[in-house]
Parts: C-alpha cells; structure tokens; sequence
C-alpha cells in the first residue's frame, strides 16, 4: 500500500511559511505591545486574542467573504499583485497566521513584559541604538518564550482544520493539508489512510513539543543561573 | 561642567508635586541627591541620562545642551554618554562578564580598556560568568566597571549599594572613590545612606517633596545639633528599669540597643516608646577599633 | 540633667575648640566645646544659653581648699538627700535654682552629708552643654 505525502509535506510546508512570516510580524509587534501606552492597548490585545476564542468557522466564514473576487479586498489582491486568496495556498498561510498569531504573541510578549525596563535603559545609556538593543539585549533573554511562542505557531498551524476547510477547500497540492485529508479518508471510510496521516501528525508534534519541554528547561536553568 | 534647571511634575503616592531644581556641578565634583524616598531624586537622575524628559528647563554638559525645553530639544541617551549604574545592577543576562563590558564600549574603542577594568576591579577570575552566577557585591562592581567602559562624560549612580551588606559596602565605596579619582569623572550619585554620603560625595544636595532644600558639604548638611554636644542620635525607648536612686533607660538608636542612665525625674517623664534625642558631649565617648 | 539659665560673658577659641564663660546669676561657668562661633552661630557673647550637665557628673566638696583645675565650682546648700544601695541623689540649692547630684553612697557617708550642710559642687568644663535657651530639649 503506497501513502500519499503530498498532503503531509503540504501542511508542514505552510506551519514553516506561517510561522516565518509570524516571526517577522509577531515578534516586533509582541515587543510594540509590551512597551506601548496607547489607549487602544487593550483593544488590540483583545483582537490579538480573539482567535483562541473564536470558532475557526467564523474567522473562517469572513475571510472566505474578504478573499472572495467581488469583495474590494479580495480584488485589490488579484488587481496589485495577482493573487487569488479563496481556495489557494497563499490565502491558507494569510488565514493560518491570523489565526495563529495569539499563539506566538502571548509568550513573546510576557517575556518582553518581563524584563527589567533597566536592561534596556542601560543599554540605551551605553549609547545602543533601539534597534541593536532589541536585537543583542532583549531577544537573547527572552529564548525560552521565543521558542514556546515558535513552537506553538508551527504546532498550532499543523493542527489547523475549520480555517482550513472553509476557504482552503480540498485541492490536491494546493490546500489539501493533512487534517483536511484526514477527514476526507475517514468520510470515504479509507481507515488505513487516515490512520496514517493521523499518526504521522500526532507524533510529529508529540516529538516538537517534547524537544520544546526538554530544550526550556535547560534554557530556564542556564537564563537562572542554576 | 553641568548647569542644570529643570521642573517637572510628578506623582507620588502622597499626591502631585513639582519637581523644582537647579544647580551646578563643578568638572570632577562627586555630589549626592540626598532625600526621603519619593522626593524626586531618581527622576532628577534620569533625566541627566536622557531617560526621562523635563518640562521645562535647561541642561547643559560641558558647554552641550543637553536638554532645552525652550526649544524643545532634548538629546536622546545614546548620545550623552553617561555611565549610569542602576539600583537592580541591569547587568545583561545573556553576556559574560567581559561580554558586557566589551558590550559598553563605544564603537572603535581600545578593548584594552576592558582588560585594565577586568584587572583594575578584580574581575579576572570570573570575566566568563554570567552575571546571574555572582553574588550582589561582585554584579556591583560589574555594573561599576561596564559604567566606565563606556568612557562616559558624566557617572550617575541610582542608590547603587542599597542592596548590600555593610562590609562590601564600604569595600565598594573605596572602589567607586579610586574609579572616581583615576578617571578624574564628574559623579552624582542618589542615596539616602548618611554613612555613604559622608564618605563620597564632596557636596550633598537635600532633596525634600521635589524641591532644593538645602546644600552644602557633608558636614554641614548633616552636622551638627543645638546642644554644644556633637552627638546628637535619635532613638526610641524601650525600657524603664529603676536602677537604686537612678534609672537604667534601654534604647534603641539605629539598630544598637543601648543602655543610658536617667535620674527619677527624667524617667518619670519617659514611657516605652517615646522617641527621645540621644545627646552626649564629644569629650566622653572613647574610641576602640573593631 | 541639671539645667541652669545664663548669659554667654566670653568666648575662646581655636580652629574646633572653644572654651566658653557664661554668666548664671552671679557665677561663672566654662563649658569646653568641640565648636566654634563658626560652626555654631549660637555661640555669641549676650546670648541667653542653658547650661547642661549630668547630674552623674557632679562631685560634691565639703570644707574644699588649696588649689583646683576644676572652673566649675557651685556653692550650694544641701536640700533633700536620697540615699540608695550604691547611688545616692544629692539635691543642692543654688540662689533658689535646684542643682542635682549623684554620687556613691559611700562618698556621701564619707563627706558626712547632712541636709541643710553647705558644699561645693563641682563639673569638669567637658561635660557641660550649652543650648540655644528658646530651644526646649
């Protein structure tokens, strides 16, 4: 019996983009969020949140309205820069890191939160600019919840399915990630199959968010001291 | 060398207050911000560092504006090297010892400043470590020596000793002194530590609800009481005890227990509680090294 | 602590000592302080001064002749004595002001105190006090 991976490689290529461009976005914006003093604050961290709350049919359920060509945003996208966002990869990795974003956020952001606003005063009085401070004195204190934040966006991306099947659809190769194939084997009650995608997920996570516990509490005891 | 005018309002838990302040500090001069917490000492420290901003007013360093609020020109931190040592050390988790002093260097600078820090302050055997695996007194004399790697202008120190004990204390103010002097650097410093002040600084601002209260040398900010007596202490009474025709009164000033003698009269007057001045002539206290 | 009215007559001093005469009704009195007019404005001749010793530091002197380093000298008559185990307080009359003095009881058995005796009693100029007289203690 010969498996499909496609849909295997398909998910864990859109965990990796998703939490690429999350690293890009989120992390900055986790170290905006933590220094900031705006009024609209709890609003934004409200929005941030939303989608651990949210049923992903929902969220879903809009962005499928947005990408969609006779909505302005969906056809802004396809007329500038030639994408059809609805039932296309790049509109899952647009979806996926909406919806992931909380996960990486949260820790990101307490771990900012939790610095002493002395370290980097002292390195602003050492004539450090924001931008080297952040790079040479923040993150390199905040490793343990830089990976738990990492790990969760990726682990959290493979386990995606409403999100999914409401704008990605079940295109072979395109947007037919493995939860989706699961639930689509179990339907055509091609057991073997499902089972297959099944175990392949649950120990590919059981493995990330093993190395996760083991690597934090080395990083926690080195960070402590102990 | 600092010409300094600033306001700026403030929030303490007893309520708004101004902070109104000016003075001058001569080239070299080592001088305290001396004060009940909350008066506005640290403030008026980070704003010398750019950490804080005035409302109003002028800072000039060196014949360099600093900060204008005229003109609402304020020059930010990373310009004005100060080596500023903070009251929680700050000292950066992730570098070795030598790491953050090399850290502080301006760009371009010799690292042999390090070296002669590192050897200067003791540091060698422990140039590797990381700051979390030193004791209080040891991440001290980091911060102190990151503060002068950075080849500042102008050394600000935020209560640095307040979280150690007696004895590195008074080991470290020695250190600061000879750093001082060696670099010939223009220092304030913020502590409430009468002793520390004593022995450092050479004039004492008092600080009291945000305002100038009074300045002065050391010996005469603190110096001395109305009673022709140089000792002046205050204490508090603990205890009364009938001793013959006279009275054993216990006390505690500072953190001593001490025992004085009180005619009837005097006891009378006196309950448990009561804080008292503690005054003797200068001529009978005899003095035996410990 | 024995606190007597007066006036400052006359001051002498060094770079940080100062011997200082004050007038209490019609004695003088040398109080030796580690001050001088500089560092202690108070100390002006014509100000009123309180002047402040221990009772614990006056000796008392019965029958007193020849020659004494001490400037302090009080004559005063016995008023009350209260005679204790080792202590005993020995209350003087001064021209109506009340000066007090504690000293062994073997001295008072000694001196064969009597209420009513005159004395002289005696302070070392180092252990007097003066105080700015509109300052309470």
């Amino acid at each position: 019996m010969s498996y499909d991976w496609q849909p295997l490689l398909l998910t864990f290529k859109l965990a990796g983009v998703t939490t690429l461009i999350l690293c890009l976005i989120g992390i900055p914006f986790a170290w905006w969020l933590s220094q900031t003093k705006v009024r609209i604050k709890p609003v934004l961290e409200t929005l941030v949140s939303m989608p651990l709350v949210l049923p992903p049919s929902v969220l879903g359920f809009y962005l499928l309205l947005a990408f969609s060509p006779t909505h302005w945003f969906g056809s802004f996208v396809d007329q500038a820069v030639g994408l059809k966002l609805a039932f296309s990869f790049e509109g899952l990795v647009i979806a996926s890191v909406i919806f992931s974003f909380p996960f990486l956020v949260h820790p990101v952001q307490s771990g900012f939160q939790n610095l002493s606003p002395s370290l980097s005063e002292a390195a602003y009085t050492l004539g450090k600019s924001r931008w080297q401070t952040f790079l040479y004195v923040l993150l390199p204190n905040i490793k343990p919840q830089l990976l738990a934040g990492i790990v969760l966006a990726f682990a959290h991306t493979i386990g995606e399915f409403g999100v999914v099947l409401m704008i990605g659809g079940n295109l072979p190769g395109e947007t037919r990630v493995a939860s989706i194939a699961i639930y689509d084997e179990v339907e055509s009650l091609n057991y073997a199959s499902a089972n297959f995608y099944a175990l392949v997920l649950f120990a590919v996570c059981f493995g990330i968010l093993l190395t996760v516990y083991l690597l934090n509490k080395k990083l926690i005891m080195r960070v402590g001291g102990i | 060398m600092i010409e300094l005018t600033l306001k700026k309002q403030l929030l303490s838990s007893s309520g708004e207050f101004t902070l109104d302040a000016q003075f001058n500090v001569a080239a070299g001069e080592f001088i305290t911000l001396f004060g009940p917490s909350g008066a506005g000492k640290t403030t008026l420290l980070r704003c010398l560092a750019g950490l804080a901003e005035p409302d109003a007013g002028r800072i000039v360093v060196g014949g360099e504006t600093w900060f204008d609020g005229a003109a609402h020109h304020s020059l930010p931190p990373q310009q004005r090297r100060v080596g500023y040592m903070f009251q929680d050390y700050a000292l950066f988790p992730n570098m070795s010892v030598r790491g953050n002093l090399e850290f502080a260097q301006p760009r371009g600078a010799d690292k042999r400043r390090v070296s002669e820090l590192i050897e200067l302050m003791a540091l060698g055997e422990m140039q590797q470590r990381k700051p979390a695996t030193l004791s209080g007194g040891q991440q001290q004399r980091v911060a102190l020596a990151r503060a002068l790697a950075a080849e500042p202008r102008l050394l600000l120190l935020d209560e640095p000793f307040s979280a150690l004990d007696h004895a590195t204390r008074v080991r470290l103010h020695e250190e600061v002194l000879a750093m001082q002097r060696r670099y010939g650097l223009t220092t304030v410093m913020v502590s409430h530590d009468v002793g520390e002040v004593y022995r450092l600084s050479q004039r004492v601002l008092l600080l009291e609800q945000g305002k100038l209260v009074q300045q002065g040398t050391p010996a005469e900010v603190f110096g001395v009481g109305h009673a022709g007596g140089k000792f002046s202490f205050a204490g508090e009474v603990l205890a009364i005890e009938a001793a013959d025709v006279v009275f054993a009164v216990t006390l505690l000033v500072g953190n001593q227990i001490v025992r004085v003698i009180a005619t009837a009269d005097e006891a009378q007057r006196l309950k448990p509680g009561d804080r008292v001045m503690l005054l003797s002539k200068a001529f009978n206290p005899v003095l035996v090294a410990c | 602590m024995n606190s007597l009215p007066g006036i400052i007559t006359a001051i002498e001093s060094n770079e940080h000592l100062s011997l200082v005469d004050v007038l209490v009704g019609q004695d003088s009195f040398t109080a030796m302080l580690l001050e001088t007019p500089q560092s202690a404005p108070h100390l002006k001749v014509g100000n009123r001064v309180a002047v402040l010793f221990k009772e614990t530091e006056v000796s008392l002197a019965k029958n007193l002749s020849g020659l004494l380093s001490l400037r302090n000298r009080i004559k005063a008559t016995v008023r009350s004595i209260r005679h204790g185990e080792i202590l005993s307080e020995v209350v003087l009359d001064h021209h109506g002001q009340t000066v007090t003095s504690i000293i062994t009881s073997r001295a008072v058995k000694r001196l064969e105190l009597q209420q009513g005796d005159e004395v002289e009693a005696l302070v070392k100029a180092n252990e007097v006090s003066l105080m700015e007289a509109d300052n309470e203690l």
